[in-house]
């Protein structure tokens, strides 16, 4: 088992390095913007405050755009939040089909490996994946805000981060079953649904009859301007999106060791 | 012997497709057994399903003793298995490949994985990506032979192999066997069953048609029958009561006449295509039999 972990770690490496680089190195340039831009951010943020449905969605309601943590929150946080889904999407979508795609499936499944260690296997490379990724672009993400002098409330940084993992794992663990149920490879459909959640998220934040609802979506519990603000946990949609990432991790273990594989 | 392959009335179906139906039987052990049938006759259904690759509604599969539904993870770690599509990880390298099958099968096989690579000569350093279908396949026989196992099963091993490679491959299927081995060998090249195996099984449309030694097989009551007479080259199989075939011919001014055993293909087509040959067109004259009268 832990073979097909170590492979799987190394087939999405570069995936890794590129995403990784990319969020992060954006998010640090943010951060170290925020400096040069502190002063014309101080006669925006009224401005940003008063734009209603607009300013809700983005969160620019609640926190002052001319705060680290307000600017954290409102524009590295929507970099990190949409790369990070994007990138849990891309190590997800074609993790199991991949092996049907690529006929790889007869060699693989041909060794002596039971094929729920396999998928169990392959479901830790990405939430390693996942968890490296934010380590990578936390550890930028830190090496700027003590750049600026290192003024933020870590607990809320911490824990913003800490529900990011948490709605990756959720966004990977559908793609990882829809990828169960597949035997191509559906990497446009992952990325497009990590991108819906996201586009349901700031519609239910901004339609008020949409309100109850935006639990739905995994970027309600790991929105960077709520947990910025309050410091609070969204309880409901943080215990939908762990009953959403059980089930679809277990949906995949069940389907595809039952699945006649094609090759 | 004891038998390392026994398949009893094993039924499979896609959905409203066929599989395979009510297939039966069984290979003993060091023997190299060949598998034959047309594309879609399901022979890879079989395999799949020896495997555990796909799931089977009715019969069962013991492989080694071992029943495939609830040991097989113990099977597999006796049986090296060549896909007739040879496809790996294209970004990984062969000596990575190689070494994550044994790591799977919890192996230390550099010693013999060298030994096969020398012999197949593959460059373990090449990417996946960079090697041709013939190299891919080489280094699937490695793949499958590295952890010497108790059981082979290749299916179409030899397609894409250079006529050296071929030869290699057989010289080292036969040295595994020697030394215990069994080997099933699926292929559509019928003198690779008659040189190299003991048994034969033939599959079409998804049934068992025979199981039985290649010998016995290609024994048969038909004869290929080539003649030349009146200035004509005749050649054509007869079935039925020599004497017939004899006085049918004595009355016709003969040059040459040469009665043989039919050819493993002329068996093979007689399975697949019963118009074509081995037909018993009445009980006339010889002429009356005739297949392909010109040579």
């Amino acid at each position: 088992m832990f073979t097909i972990y170590k492979h799987e770690l190394k087939e999405y490496v570069k995936s890794l390095l590129v995403w990784g680089i990319c969020a992060g190195g954006i998010g640090f340039l943010c951060i170290l913007l925020f400096s040069s831009m502190q002063e014309s951010m101080e006669s925006m943020t009224e401005s940003f405050a008063s734009m209603g449905l607009f300013a809700d969605a983005f969160g620019m309601s609640q926190l002052s755009i001319a705060t680290l943590e307000g600017f954290y929150a409102t524009e590295v946080g929507t970099i990190h939040g949409l790369s990070g889904a994007m990138f849990a999407a891309v190590v997800s979508a074609d993790m199991l089909s991949k092996e049907e795609d690529g006929h790889t499936g007869e060699f693989l499944f041909s060794l002596p490996l039971k094929r729920e260690k396999a998928v169990l296997a392959k479901w830790s490379a990405v939430m390693s994946h996942i968890l490296l990724f934010n380590l990578f672009c936390l550890s930028l993400y830190l090496a700027g805000i003590f750049a600026l002098g290192g003024e933020m409330d870590f607990c809320r940084l911490f824990l913003y981060h800490g529900m990011q993992v948490l709605m990756q794992f959720e966004v990977a663990g559908i793609c990882f079953c829809i990828s169960a149920f597949q035997r191509k490879n559906k990497l446009g459909l992952s990325l497009g649904l990590a991108l819906l959640l996201y586009a349901y998220d700031l519609i239910a934040r901004v339609v008020p009859d949409l309100a109850g609802y935006k639990l739905f979506s995994p970027f309600s519990y790991a929105n960077a301007s709520d947990l910025f603000s309050t410091g609070e946990i969204y309880m409901e949609g943080t215990a939908l999106g762990l009953v959403v990432l059980a089930a679809s991790v277990a949906a995949a273990h069940v389907a595809y060791g039952r699945k006649d594989l094609a090759v | 012997m004891p038998n390392v392959i026994e398949i009893r009335h094993l039924t499979k179906t896609y959905g409203k497709c066929r599989g395979v139906s009510d297939v039966s039987f069984q290979v003993a052990k060091g023997d190299i057994f060949g598998f034959l049938g047309p594309n879609g006759a399901g022979k890879s259904t079989t395999i799949r399903s020896m495997l555990g690759l796909i799931r089977f509604q009715r019969g069962s599969i013991r492989i080694l003793g071992k029943d495939i539904r609830t040991d097989r993870e113990g099977i597999l770690r006796e049986v090296g298995y060549l896909p007739s599509e040879t496809m790996f990880y294209p970004k990984m390298r062969v000596k990575d490949l190689l070494r994550m099958a044994a790591d799977v099968r919890k192996k230390d096989c550099r010693k013999e994985a060298g030994k096969l690579c020398q012999r197949l000569q593959i460059d373990v350093d090449k990417k996946i990506s960079d090697l041709s279908l013939g190299n891919r396949k080489k280094v699937g026989i490695v793949c499958a032979m590295q952890h010497r196992p108790k059981l082979f099963v290749f299916d179409e091993p030899t397609s894409g192999l250079d006529p050296l490679m071929q030869n290699e491959f057989f010289k080292l299927v036969q040295e595994y066997t020697a030394e215990g081995a069994t080997c099933m060998l699926s292929t559509h090249v019928l003198s690779e069953v008659k040189n190299y195996c003991k048994n034969t099984a033939i599959m079409k449309e998804g049934k068992l048609l025979c199981v039985d030694s290649v010998a016995n097989i290609t024994r048969t009551s038909a004869k290929r029958v080539k003649l030349q007479r009146e200035g004509r080259q005749e050649s054509y199989l007869y079935e039925g009561d020599i004497n017939e075939l004899v006085r049918g011919l004595a009355g016709h001014d003969i040059q040459d006449i040469l009665i043989e055993e039919p050819s493993l293909e002329e068996i093979f087509m007689h399975f697949y295509t019963p118009d074509a040959a081995l037909r018993q067109e009445g009980e006339g004259s010889p002429a009356g039999r005739q297949e392909d009268a010109t040579m």
